[in-house]
């Protein structure tokens, strides 16, 4: 896996958990690895996977059941949100692109439409 | 300190296996001529078996000083200074190391000289005449048993005190200039002229213990002289291997 | 834990580290980073007392370095140090010999893993080879502190790989870790802290989480920074 050099590792894998539990690759209540294998699975320091664990205990995401491990949340609406949180972040970043372009918000949306028909 | 032993003996493995096929090959040739009365094979089995010892006992003594400077002049110095070892055990292995192999090597080369001797006697002369040997020299034995005892002591005591001189001033010697040279070229020859500098010196030490015109109390006061500068030096060398030397 | 105040090396009129004052704590990887010459390997061999300081000491949990600690030193020079009669075994037999934390099962391990096999001579070993077998016989103990120089020096990708794996199955609450190297972007991903040294000097330590957050850097950025075009010299630095 690659990463962005000059981004936040933890964040990129975040990013990626994340992505992972909304397209259904990694499924409700789920057991993460362990740091040490998740670790040697990225190439990746095992301090900045306890983080990744940390943070995504933090926002909901994941729980950790004392001595079996770190485990995706079961609920589902938390996913729910995560996707509409993932949904938002991509429709901001796009209208922020399309801003730089100086295509209002309202050209934009009737392109989203047209090339939706098509 | 039996680990550091065990390799420093197989550093030096190669020279003495070597030596043991050529002392070999002599022997073969020695005992053939004993037996097929080949005057020329005999003779060159004979120079060649009192070459090897003193040759062999030198070189075993001389390959410890050039193991060493190997040791602290290459990269190969991490095995050792990697270690959890200090400086004095290394030395002290290499010390013990090398004085079992020559007291090993000289008891090897002084049985083997007494068993030619008799199969030569034996053969050549028979039995009668190697009767007779044997019974001058239980005579001379029986004799000078109380004198001999003390002079094989001294005798020991000698040769050990001047090897361990040797070996340790060439120690010394060798610590000294990888300090300073930190392995540069020439070290070896620095370590050469060092080690003159440093029999000279210990030399005229030894010099000026007083006789008090007892010929025995000035040997024993020369030996105990040449063991006290021996661990003076290595502990000197121990010191500065722990402190001073950059491998 | 392992740590140097003040340590200076010199030889003759060249000074390869100057007044270097620097603390390595467990449970961190560290990146040690310069270019060839920059005074990395000079430092490590003063901490395992391979190296004497002309003044300074490398001390380990408060003690002077020495004998003692390297039970729980691991150092890996960038130079083969073995003796030329040994294989393979040999070395591991070696280390097995002079180091209690030695495992002969992980190595053995790592051998297999290394791709390399018992009965090589590890004087014909070519210089990729080398380096494995190096990393292998450092790595198969269980040291507190490792300190590897260089050690993806002449290793193809694929080797790479293994060896990251192997310095980070060795990771640990109570390891400390230091890699040092001259190219930056293997260790990008797996390093919490960078070490900059530059031309014998201390520069700067970073969390490199923290680089990549605050200042939205890599490490790679913050070394072209220091060392390359346009980044100014140490020499100039000192003088504002």
């Amino acid at each position: 896996m690659e990463f962005k050099a000059a981004l936040p590792i933890y964040l990129q894998v975040m990013m990626m958990i994340k992505r992972d539990i909304v397209t259904g690759e990694l499924q409700l209540g789920a057991k993460m690895p362990s740091v040490r294998d998740m670790a040697l699975q990225f190439t990746i320091n095992p301090n900045t996977v306890s983080r990744v664990y940390r943070e995504l205990e933090r926002e909901g995401i994941c729980f950790t059941k004392r001595g079996m491990g770190t485990f995706v949340t079961e609920e589902k609406e938390k996913v729910e949100q995560l996707k509409e949180e993932m949904a938002q972040e991509l429709v901001s970043q796009f209208l922020n692109g399309m801003k730089q372009l100086g295509i209002s918000g309202e050209e934009a949306v009737r392109m989203i439409k047209e090339s939706a028909e098509c | 300190m039996l680990k550091l032993m065990k390799y420093e003996f197989r550093k030096t493995m190669f020279s003495k296996l070597v030596l043991l096929v050529v002392t070999g090959l002599a022997e073969i040739l020695f005992l053939t001529g004993v037996f097929l009365e080949w005057d020329k094979g005999l003779a060159i089995g004979m120079v060649g078996l009192l070459l090897c010892t003193v040759i062999g006992i030198f070189y075993i003594g001389l390959e410890s000083l050039i193991v060493f400077h190997r040791d602290l002049n290459t990269k190969q110095s991490y095995m050792l200074f990697l270690t959890p070892r200090n400086s004095y055990q290394v030395l002290g292995s290499k010390i013990l190391e090398n004085g079992i192999s020559i007291f090993l090597a000289g008891a090897f080369f002084a049985v083997l000289a007494a068993v030619d001797v008799t199969v030569a006697v034996l053969y050549i002369g028979g039995l009668q005449e190697f009767l007779d040997l044997l019974k001058q020299l239980s005579f001379t034995w029986d004799v000078e048993i109380n004198i001999s005892r003390v002079e094989i002591l001294m005798a020991f005591l000698s040769s050990l005190a001047s090897w361990l001189m040797m070996i340790v001033t060439g120690y010394l010697a060798i610590v000294l200039s990888a300090t300073v040279l930190a392995g540069k070229r020439f070290s070896g020859f620095v370590s050469f002229l060092l080690y003159i500098a440093l029999t000279w010196v210990s030399g005229m030490a030894l010099d000026r213990i007083p006789s008090f015109d007892n010929v025995t109390l000035k040997f024993w006061l020369v030996i105990a002289g040449a063991f006290a500068v021996s661990t003076v030096m290595y502990a000197v060398s121990g010191w500065i291997m722990e402190r001073k030397l950059s491998v | 834990m392992l740590e140097c105040r003040e340590i200076t090396k010199t030889y003759g009129r060249k000074t390869a580290v100057d007044h270097v004052s620097l603390r390595f704590e467990p449970g961190k990887i560290y990146a040690m980073l310069g270019p060839n010459g920059s005074g990395k390997t000079t430092l490590m061999k003063m901490a395992v007392g391979l190296v004497k300081p002309n003044s300074g000491s490398f001390y380990y949990n408060g003690e002077k370095v020495g004998q003692e600690s390297r039970r729980e030193i691991a150092y890996m020079s960038t130079e083969p140090y073995f003796y030329n009669w040994m294989t393979v075994k040999d070395v591991g037999q070696y280390y097995a010999d002079f180091f209690e934390d030695f495992s002969p099962e992980k190595y053995a391990q790592l051998i297999d893993r290394m791709e390399l096999s018992m009965d090589m001579k590890a004087k014909t070993l070519s210089s990729g080879m080398m380096a494995k077998l190096k990393i292998a016989v450092t790595m198969a103990r269980s040291a507190k502190v490792y300190l590897l120089d260089e050690p993806l020096n002449g290793i193809d990708l694929l080797a790479r790989d293994e060896i990251m794996a192997s310095i980070l199955e060795a990771t640990g609450p109570e390891v400390a870790l230091v890699v040092s190297s001259h190219l930056v972007d293997e260790l990008e991903r797996i390093v919490d802290t960078a070490v900059f040294i530059k031309e014998s000097h201390l520069i700067e330590v970073c969390e490199v989480e923290e680089l990549r957050s605050q200042w939205g850097k890599s490490v790679a950025d913050r070394y072209r920074e220091i060392y390359g075009h346009g980044g100014e010299s140490y020499a100039e630095a000192d003088e504002i």
